[in-house]
């Protein structure tokens, strides 16, 4: 089977032979197999894909071996968390669960729907799991009430590939927050959230990365009747970095609020890709993702609404997307898009792409302020904005995060 | 005396090379410590370029002469230096800082005013005394001073803000560009009060003004005439009521 999909991957790279060599160590399992290929249809992502033209992990991921930087530190808060922990080899959650949460640790593969969308994800779905790590990881939540679910990922060395499913029950809610580490030459998560109606989750999403790191994090989400998610990322980068994100309305009432800030220096590629389909009257989308970029490094926003004919009536949907260009050298790729069928909607975008305002700058300086201070005051009020939905006890560790990089 | 404000044949210009347009041309012009002068000229004379050049901002080459605060030449420092030198520019339109609440910008620029100066930080409960007192002195209501700076301000209280900032951080020397612009009776006169309680033996001001109107409020020592990017005539406080009733052309062409 191993040659056979060797020839399936059009003149495989070195990197992705060794993805290959690693699916044929896995036991068979026919699911596993058509996630694997739907990856294998393309192979590692590249710029000839219309989704993927300004994120090239083809061209980026000479071998999966890696990098001699180590994971950086969790900057978010543990205390108060249930926390749990992936490594390349291990899964560590905590031992005692309270009520109203469930775990279930797949050594099985879950049915993946929806792959040939997501190549990375497919990846991960085909290749997670092995030594202490489930295939799938489950959660059921049934309570409105637990404390912040937090999960780590981080890793030394090898390729790391994680899926995890939560169902949401009806009037549960969740707190998560997700702490991408890097320290691993590709990093692959893909995330499901199934939200039945009038449920409720705030997602918030850390991710730090070395500068010879390939990561990607596709979350996909439904959202059921006046459900509601929230969702902030903060994203410094890596070599490249995918921070992907689809979500459907699929009843009536359902919200979303999708935010990101992204922040990429000299090296650095972060890309945040959005879908969201309008696939029942009456649902709410707000996005607003904002960026910073230094000289040498790059910025991809790629945002999608898709509001079919039918289904999509009454639609409220608003997609923003701001990005700073702070130095000469500093390159963002913006393609908003909204696909609209449906006639009684209010749907509205709006993309800018600058440097900091001279007028501003010479405001501060003029009272005292330095250069770089001013710079990095005006650039975080920037941001900010971005980060203001996050859950009250990791946003200020966000815009903190955000303001260290800033000011150094 | 030496005075503490001294611009000796200042030239500047505007714009990229080719098209540099000379402003100021040969501008002479020594306010001592304890006095307020007032520049008036017509539209396009060079008075905010004046304020502009003397504070740093890019996009102005000086092209000629010297200016100097207390005997140090200022045409070579950054803003941010003119500023903890003792330099404060009230702006004729005060910049928006959408993100930024008042209280943190002020005491961000006054922390690094004193880092410069090589001085110890104020203590959080020491501001927020000071900013009360100020505040009350101004009328200026204290919600005003947690939001955004400017943010959805109104004309008045924008140029009131500015003179919360110049009470705040105590400059040396002050300019005033068209601080009146905008501002009806009561708010001029608010501002104007602001403005002579500054006033104090070792601080300089530079009041620019169109009309005669805020000398009313705030009376200069020297008022001084500045027309195609220079001063062109130099006088009392009464020189200001001669410009209003005979015009710039009147006294302009006198002194041709």
């Amino acid at each position: 089977m191993t040659t056979a999909l060797r020839d399936f991957i059009k003149n495989p790279t070195p990197a992705e032979l060794e993805l290959v060599a690693r699916y044929g160590a896995q036991p068979e399992d026919s699911r596993r197999e058509r996630a694997f290929l739907a990856f294998a249809e393309t192979g590692l992502p590249h710029r000839r894909m219309e989704a993927w033209k300004w994120t090239d992990f083809k061209a980026a991921l000479k071998a999966l071996e890696t990098p001699a930087a180590a994971s950086a530190k969790d900057p978010l808060p543990h205390e108060g968390a249930l926390v749990f922990r992936f490594t390349p080899n291990g899964f560590e959650a905590p031992v005692n669960m309270p009520e109203g949460i469930r775990m279930v640790e797949q050594p099985g593969m879950q049915a993946f729907p929806g792959a040939e969308n997501v190549p990375l994800g497919a990846l991960a779905a085909a290749l997670s799991g092995g030594g202490k790590r489930p295939a799938t990881l489950i959660f059921e939540i049934t309570s409105g009430n637990l404390p912040r679910l937090h999960f780590v990922f981080s890793g030394s060395g090898q390729a790391s590939f994680a899926r995890i499913v939560f169902l949401i029950r009806s009037g549960a809610s969740l707190n998560l927050s997700e702490s991408y580490l890097g320290g691993a030459g590709l990093t692959s998560t893909v995330l499901e959230f199934d939200l039945e109606q009038d449920t409720a989750i705030n997602r918030a999403i850390f991710q730090r990365g070395g500068a010879d790191e390939a990561l990607a994090v596709t979350g996909i989400a439904h959202l059921g009747a006046n459900a509601e998610m929230t969702q902030t990322t903060l994203s410094f980068g890596a070599k490249v970095a995918r921070m992907e994100t689809r979500v459907v309305h699929q009843a009536t009432g359902a919200k979303l609020n999708l935010n990101a800030a992204y922040l990429s220096g000299r090296g650095f590629h972060t890309d945040i890709t959005t879908n969201v389909r309008h696939g029942a009257p009456s649902c709410v989308t707000r996005q607003l993702t904002k960026g910073a970029v230094l000289d040498g490094g790059t910025g991809v926003f790629q945002g999608k609404f898709f509001v079919p004919r039918k289904t999509g009536q009454h639609t409220d949907a608003d997609m923003q997307h701001q990005a700073l260009l702070l130095e000469d050298g500093a390159q963002v790729f913006a393609k908003p898009e909204l696909e609209i069928y449906a006639d009684d909607v209010e749907c509205a975008h709006g993309n800018t792409c600058g440097a900091l305002d001279d007028a501003q700058m010479f405001y501060l300086r003029q009272r005292g302020i330095p250069e770089n201070q001013a710079r990095a005051m005006l650039t975080e009020a920037f941001i900010a904005e971005a980060l203001g939905k996050a859950d009250d006890s990791v946003r200020e560790v966000l815009l903190a995060e955000a303001q260290n990089w800033l000011s150094s | 005396m030496r005075p503490m404000l001294k611009i000796t044949d200042l030239s500047a210009a505007v714009g990229e090379d080719s098209e540099a347009k000379t402003i100021l041309n040969g501008l002479s012009l020594d306010v001592p410590a304890g006095e307020v002068h007032a520049i008036m000229g017509p539209n396009g004379a060079g008075k905010s370029t004046l304020s502009y050049v003397l504070t740093g901002r890019s996009g102005y080459e000086v092209t000629g002469g010297s200016a100097t605060l207390n005997g140090e030449n200022v045409l070579d420092m950054d803003p941010e230096t003119r500023a903890a030198k003792g330099m404060f520019l009230s702006f004729q339109y005060p910049v928006e800082i959408p993100g930024v609440p008042v209280m943190t910008f002020v005491r961000t620029a006054m922390n690094a005013q004193r880092k410069a100066r090589g001085e110890d930080e104020i203590s959080a409960p020491d501001f927020i005394k000071k900013s009360r007192d100020v505040a009350k002195t101004l009328n200026l209501d204290a919600e005003m001073l947690k939001r955004p700076v400017n943010v959805g301000f109104s004309g008045g209280e924008k140029k009131r803000l500015e003179i919360y900032q110049m009470m705040m951080l105590e400059p040396k020397f002050l300019i005033l560009d068209e601080t009146d612009s905008g501002l009806d009776i009561d708010a001029l006169k608010t501002v104007a009060d602001g403005v002579n309680a500054m006033r104090d033996p070792s601080r300089g001001m530079l009041v620019i003004t169109h009309y005669q109107r805020l000398l009313d409020y705030i009376k200069p020592d020297k008022v001084h005439v500045l027309a195609k990017g220079r001063i062109i005539k130099t006088g009392e406080a009464d020189l200001a009521l001669r410009l209003e009733k005979e015009g710039y052309d009147g006294v302009l062409g006198e002194a041709a």
